[in-house]
């Protein structure tokens, strides 16, 4: 490429990315969209972790002792519901049916998001809970620890560390799918880069802008879970 | 512990006194099945304060879940337990899931680990909790359960792991420690709540040779500390010097008791005399 070319190619770029992102302050529809995405994904996951959570309790508790006989019953048909229809489907259903008498598209989406994270969750600390050891239930009882107390003090924070990763993989999962908010037109990061092609017909760089940063939060939180998962090692098994 | 009211002692607090000259703990005609399969085929027997009583027999006669029968951790299918003068299981009125038909399942649970913190059990593979120190593994149940202060059970922490000898491991976690001492974890842990009577389900068993009798020894001291003991285990010597009574279980049945020379010297049972010669041999 001879110099004049690429300084002809250079002045493109530099006027594209002008009018994608400082034109008409258009940077805006992505720190927004940052904003909102990062909004919908961080209470998602903590409704998910919650649900999850009450979930997979019930579940074990049922294949351990078979009460809760109904609840396991609920329980099992809205993992089975939610892992077998797409999360497209549900935000469709969740906005448009279940919800279509609220009016805020976020609030909506950390819903839909939320519910449908915790039946994942639910399996993942499902099946931590299985891999801890008889034997540390039967300690926490022997002691006089009621069944509950046993669950939060003795099982459930190993169950957690041994499924560790799987979790932040589901977290992951969760923050990247938040991008199909825009089916309901929620104007969250993904569909900030949308805006801003049919605006201007540029593409390439809203587009490799917003992928670059769904990268990069990505990557920060797995930093940080890599982080979390060195600290629990240390202290203890 | 010290000379306090035994009101303002929470460690001693809503216990039931034992009825006077009453065993600590009476069983009978205890049966469990798991399926179809029959383990205890009615055991009657009575552990009486201050007692040691080592169980012994071959694997698969019923040792371990008779010794799990009497803390419930397995629900016996029928027959009768009274600890400290209260029934605590009545024969005949248990469901599959160990329900009290004449209670609601919370108050059966609440009687349910008022009991079990008053027989501590040391079992075989030590069971600590790996993600807590040797202190909150030591801690964890006077505080969650005894409600006493921080400074109490700590205090009461230290005092037991001197007594096991790992006083300088209380910031270790159990992965760090041997199996001998975390055994020696785990007895100190179940100390910790002031059992009226401990449980030891083959306490050695999956210890290294060479640490086998730092455990022992630390029984012993409890042992000569007039401490209630049941303990299931293959270490005939231990039995010959430290019990007050061998029960021989075998097929579900206890088929000979006494005191460990008649015992040891001139079983009556020929079963008994078969076990005994084997074990001899090894």
């Amino acid at each position: 490429m001879s110099l004049a070319r690429f300084s002809a190619w250079w002045n493109d770029q530099s006027e594209n990315f002008y009018l994608c992102f400082v034109k008409n302050d258009r940077w805006r529809y992505i720190t927004d969209g940052l904003g909102r995405t990062l909004e919908v994904a961080l209470a998602a996951v903590l409704l998910g972790a919650l649900l999850g959570f009450i979930l997979a309790i019930i579940r074990s508790t049922h294949d351990k002792h078979g009460r809760l006989k109904f609840l396991n019953a609920l329980a099992r048909l809205y993992i089975t519901v939610i892992r077998g229809t797409p999360m497209t489907v549900q935000l469709l259903i969740a906005y448009f049916i279940v919800f279509s008498e609220l009016n805020d598209k976020v609030l909506v989406a950390i819903l839909a998001f939320g519910v449908n994270s915790g039946a994942y969750v639910a399996e993942i600390i499902r099946a931590g809970i299985v891999s801890i050891d008889a034997g540390q239930m039967e300690a926490a009882r022997s002691l006089g620890l009621s069944y509950t107390q046993g669950m939060a003090r003795v099982v459930l924070p190993q169950a957690v560390r041994n499924v560790l990763p799987a979790l932040g993989n589901e977290f992951i999962v969760l923050l990247k799918d938040t991008s199909i908010a825009s089916f309901i037109g929620l104007d969250d990061l993904a569909r900030g880069g949308s805006i801003i092609r049919s605006q201007t017909y540029q593409a390439y760089i809203p587009f490799l802008a917003v992928a670059a940063i769904y990268l990069v939060l990505v990557m920060l939180f797995s930093k940080l879970l890599t982080r979390l998962e060195r600290h629990l090692q240390r202290t203890g098994a | 512990m010290t000379t306090q009211s035994q009101k303002s002692d929470p460690f001693l607090s809503d216990r039931p006194v034992v009825e006077p000259g009453r065993p600590l703990i009476e069983v009978e005609d205890l049966h469990k099945s798991f399926g179809s399969l029959q383990v205890l085929k009615g055991i009657t027997t009575t552990i009486n304060k201050g007692e040691v009583v080592v169980v012994i027999g071959p694997s698969g006669g019923g040792k371990s879940t008779f010794l799990r029968c009497l803390n419930l951790l397995e629900t016996p299918t029928s027959g009768r337990i009274w600890f400290g003068g209260e029934e605590i299981v009545s024969g005949g009125s248990l469901q599959r899931d160990g329900t009290d038909l004449n209670l609601s399942h919370r108050a059966r649970e609440r009687n349910l680990n008022r009991y079990r913190s008053d027989m501590g059990m040391v079992f075989q593979r030590f069971n600590l909790f790996p993600h807590m120190t040797v202190l909150e593994n030591v801690t964890m149940a006077p505080l969650a359960i005894r409600h006493v202060s921080r400074q109490a059970a700590y205090d009461k922490a230290m005092e037991l792991l001197s007594r096991v000898g790992l006083p300088d491991k209380a910031a270790a976690y159990p992965q760090q420690l041997s199996g001998g001492q975390m055994q020696r974890i785990a007895i100190a842990r179940a100390l910790a709540m002031e059992p009226r009577v401990m449980l030891f389900d083959e306490p050695t068993s999956a210890l290294d040779p060479e640490m086998v009798g730092e455990v022992l020894s630390v029984m012993k001291e409890l042992a000569a500390n007039h401490m209630t003991m049941v303990v299931v285990t293959h270490e005939m010597n231990f039995a010959r010097e430290v019990a007050d009574r061998i029960l021989f279980l075998e097929g579900g049945n206890i088929l000979e008791q006494g005191a460990p020379e008649k015992i040891f010297n001139s079983p009556q049972n020929a079963r008994t005399r078969d076990f005994l010669g084997k074990v001899k041999k090894d």
